[in-house]
């Protein structure tokens, strides 16, 4: 019988279990480089506040982060005139905005700020693939990502009546004749209070609240606020009153949205939404009083409810609950297998290609197709469809088949940390590098099978795992269950 | 390269050029939805189908050799636009823009009549295969999108299990083989619970990548069982199911791709891959579509312009489709449409309708009593308010396909729930 003992590569450095569990909740993947950023910060707790710290410190290095796609830099009227023109239509935009996204989260340093970027894009969610939105998404996402790490209620003014979300659910056609109830609702049941926490009146009174905002759209797209289309008289919605009586009805918008921003259920609901994502799909509800506690306690902001979140004990005990999801699966595996994205020369360049990826698994980023943003549990994500195409992305990537432009991959021999190492070792040294932990026994004998390779094979460049079995050895360590957490 | 004892010998060109196939499959996926653009691009999430066989063999199974499709209308249609109450005043007076002329409407009787783009489906209706059944929905209102639909879907008021009716009708038996869910796309809530249940994007890439000619000993899958049948991982259940269904598509698979006659549309290809996979008999007994894009607040349009006209084309043109395609199988599939809640009477000043509640079902295909409107009529209003009023629990149109179409016990599928008679089903 095979002995499976695991190597033990440790000039590889591996986070402690605890610390890996946080910098993987709040990155798109643990990196050597991110080992060491944390090690140098002096921990992972530590690591994490200055991220939080230095999130802002530098605007110029976030405007530049992947800064390849020259039309993320157009205004509204200069993308409809392209699109008029045939020069390049608004989806195209779109598509690069997506990728934009996925460009940053591979890369950036600010990881933190990206993935709660992500979190809060997803809650104010307007699709990339809906059809007016693009116009003017590009500069809702950058109004998001300046205020991700902020007080919510600051997220909740800028993002309601922002041109993107109007154009997205039809806030920028309503009028007093009959206020469109799009927004006024999703405002209630998705943004703020949740289902079950209003009546059909208080959907009809924040509609009539939200009329006056308006985008010319189809001409200028210019946004611009109409005092002729608001609706005027006594609203009550929930709790909050008001006579509105002045045909100006952005200051009642204003006091709506504070309202909403500083209600128990907003604070229910958020809470909720952050332990899902960053704890468990089924968080005990004693953390979320906590957690609402501290947002109603602290004015909205959201770094405290963060950083009690981390702080919790229910956090430190969901190691390995939470799946990725295909964005991060696509993000994560380009980091794991240390790829070097390029600027994009051609549509099948790595940079452009990674929608396709995220296609293919199921969720383009910011494309999700309702207005409730993508699922954020594990079972929508844990199904048979997910699995096949994520093999399929890990098998191409691990072969360094597809995609195939404009990045870097390392060839086997770069993956090999010494000229000659047991095979044991070498499992090791990836399982260290890609799964971020030392191997054990059962990695070892998965690898060890994928290759038909013994443990105390010595691999040398002039082994055929290296010539020509090495794919199969990363695609195991790819679908293995510890890279489809985080 | 030494062989471990208790490994078997693999191809000495393992990974050499195995990944060409894998290339080519992604590159071409990756033209085809680069050169998409809106069509594609924009189609992300909206059409998505699950399948679970009727039977392995050896096992008894429900639904015996039959297949019940449901095909989710997501965004809530506007079914007075669908089958129009042209002799209802109200709906006329509510609806100055967008209400259908009664000259233009198909198949038309005293109350009711089909919109004029339902026009491939005529010969269905004709021929008493295809049935409406209107003022249907949820016994209460529930105007959220999202909890309406899961309200809807699990269809099982009383609990807070997070269980779908086609989980439970698939409970109803022994079957319990792994290919027991097939899904192109996403997994739905109707089919959430134990039973486990398979899903694909496509019928082609159905497969596990590297598991390839040149891995005769199969070491990559005998690597994933290693990594996964004792994982407590959230991702196990997907990852055993997948690997225990796979080798059962392979008749399917054998079938001809049909879907150039289908329309060229997410809906199309959709129902193309399940006609497919129904003709290669692996078993298929429940499949679920969904298909997006019918929350009309503004432009739902008239008859010349606007959203609803070409949804209702799409939508008639791929049930066509669906049942030319599948030949003397027709006589075994039964298919229903539903929504998550209907829309307004009154349209909005968007030429649009905002949230309502009672809808129409179309029932389609074998054991449907067709070229008939079932239903009560509860009649319209014309005030801001004013929904269509549910008369008919789409529990009880659920329940009598179940109940004509399978073996299974209501009692379970729909528990605590006694449906009342419609008359659309032939008992067979």
């Amino acid at each position: 019988m095979v002995k499976y003992t695991p190597g033990r590569y440790t000039a590889t450095t591996v986070l402690p279990s605890a610390s890996r569990h946080l910098v993987s909740r709040f990155s798109y993947g643990v990196t050597p480089a991110l080992v060491a950023e944390v090690d140098a910060a002096g921990g992972a707790r530590a690591w994490w506040e200055q991220q939080i710290a230095t999130a802002y410190d530098d605007p110029d290095a976030i405007a530049a982060e992947a800064d390849w796609w020259p039309n993320q830099h157009y205004d509204a009227l200069t993308i409809w005139q392209r699109q008029q023109a045939g020069t390049e239509g608004s989806w195209d935009v779109m598509s690069d905005y997506s990728r934009r996204l996925v460009a940053r989260r591979i890369i950036s340093p600010r990881q933190v700020l990206e993935v709660m970027t992500e979190f809060f894009e997803a809650h104010f969610h307007v699709p990339t693939s809906a059809d007016n939105p693009p116009f003017w998404r590009v500069p809702y996402g950058d109004v998001i990502r300046a205020g991700a790490l902020g007080r919510f209620e600051d997220l909740l003014q800028a993002t309601i009546t922002h041109p993107a979300m109007l154009l997205y659910l039809d806030g920028a056609t309503s009028t007093k004749a009959h206020p469109n109830e799009n927004l006024g609702r999703e405002l209630l049941e998705l943004h703020t209070l949740g289902v079950g926490n209003y009546t059909e009146d208080d959907v009809k009174n924040a509609a009539r609240i939200l009329t006056g905002f308006r985008v010319d759209m189809w001409r200028t797209w210019a946004a611009s606020y109409q005092t002729k289309d608001h609706w005027t008289g006594p609203v009550t919605v929930v709790g909050f009153s008001d006579p509105n009586a002045s045909a100006d009805g952005r200051a009642v918008t204003r006091g709506l949205l504070t309202y909403l921003a500083h209600h128990p259920a907003t604070a229910q609901r958020l809470a909720r939404k952050l332990a899902i994502k960053f704890v468990r799909d089924d968080p005990p509800q004693s953390l979320i009083d906590r957690l609402a506690q501290v947002y109603l306690d602290n004015d909205t902001a959201i770094v405290p409810v963060l950083r009690a979140l981390i702080d919790s004990a229910e956090f430190k005990a969901s190691i390995g609950m939470k799946t990725r999801d295909p964005g991060e699966d696509v993000v994560a595996t380009y980091r794991a297998l240390g790829v070097q994205l390029q600027a994009p020369t051609a549509d099948s360049s790595a940079a452009n290609a990674t929608i396709w990826q995220a296609d293919s698994l199921g969720l383009r980023p910011m494309a999700w197709p309702t207005p409730d943003g993508q699922p954020i549990d594990n079972t929508a994500w844990a199904t048979p469809s997910r699995v096949l195409a994520s093999m399929e992305m890990h098998w191409a990537m691990s072969g360094t088949w597809w995609p195939n432009q404009d990045l870097a991959y390392l060839s086997p021999t770069q993956w090999l940390p010494q000229r000659s190492l047991p095979f044991r070792d070498l499992v090791d040294h990836l399982s260290r590098t890609i799964h971020g932990r030392a191997s054990t026994a059962s990695t070892l004998k998965i690898c060890s099978t994928a290759v038909s390779v013994l443990p105390v094979e010595v691999i040398t460049p002039a082994h055929g795992l290296v010539k020509w079995g090495f794919p199969r050895l990363l695609a195991a360590l790819l679908d293995h269950p510890n890279h489809y957490e985080r | 390269m030494t062989i471990a004892p208790d490994l078997p010998a693999t191809d000495a060109r393992i990974g050499t050029d195995c990944g060409c196939p894998e290339m080519r499959g992604l590159s071409r996926r990756g033209v085809l939805q680069g050169a998409g653009l809106a069509g594609l691009t924009y189609a992300v999430g909206s059409t998505v189908v699950s399948m679970s066989p009727a039977a392995a063999a050896g096992t008894a199974s429900s639904m015996g050799t039959n297949t019940i499709v449901v095909l989710s209308l997501r965004g809530a249609a506007d079914g007075l636009s669908l089958v129009v109450p042209h002799a209802d005043p109200a709906y006329y007076a509510s609806r100055p823009t967008i209400a259908i002329p009664k000259a233009s409407l198909l198949a038309a009787d005293s109350a009711f009549g089909l919109h004029p783009n339902l026009a491939p489906l005529l010969p269905l209706w004709n021929a008493g295969k295809l049935a409406a059944v209107h003022a249907t929905g949820l016994a209460v209102a529930n105007r959220s999108h999202f909890s309406a639909m899961e309200e809807l879907e699990d269809a099982d008021p009383g609990s807070k299990l997070r269980v779908g009716w086609l989980n439970r009708l698939l409970g109803t038996d022994d079957q319990t083989s792994p290919l027991q869910g097939l899904a192109v796309g996403d997994i739905t809530t109707q089919f959430y619970g134990p039973q486990p249940v398979m899903s694909f994007s496509s019928l082609e890439e159905a497969e596990i990548a590297g598991d390839d000619k040149w891995d005769p000993t199969h070491q990559r899958v005998r690597s994933l069982h290693k990594a996964w049948d004792a994982s407590k991982s959230p991702m196990a259940a997907a990852f055993r199911s997948t690997m225990a269904a796979v080798d059962g598509l392979a008749p399917a698979k054998a079938q001809a791709d049909t879907s150039a006659a289908f329309p060229d549309t997410d809906l199309g290809r959709a129902l193309a891959s399940v006609s497919r996979t129904v003709r290669g008999k692996v078993g298929v007994g429940v499949v679920t579509v969904d298909q997006g894009d019918w929350d009309m607040h503004t432009d739902l349009g008239t008859l010349t312009r606007g959203r609803m006209i070409d949804n209702v084309t799409d939508l008639a043109g791929s049930i066509a489709a669906f049942f030319a395609d599948l030949g003397p199988l027709a006589d075994s599939v039964t298919l229903v449409t539903i929504s998550e809640f209907g829309r307004r009477v009154v349209e909005n000043s968007n030429a649009g309708l905002d949230h309502g509640w009672g809808n129409v079902m179309f029932l389609a295909g074998a054991g449907v009593k067709g070229g008939t409107y079932y239903g009560t009529w509860p009649g319209l209003k014309n005030s801001l308010d004013a929904d269509l009023t549910v008369t008919t629990d789409y529990r009880s149109v659920l329940a009598e396909i179940v109940r004509t179409r399978t073996s299974a016990s209501l009692a379970t599928v729909f528990p605590g729930f006694t449906p009342t008679p419609i008359g659309a089903m032939r008992s067979s």
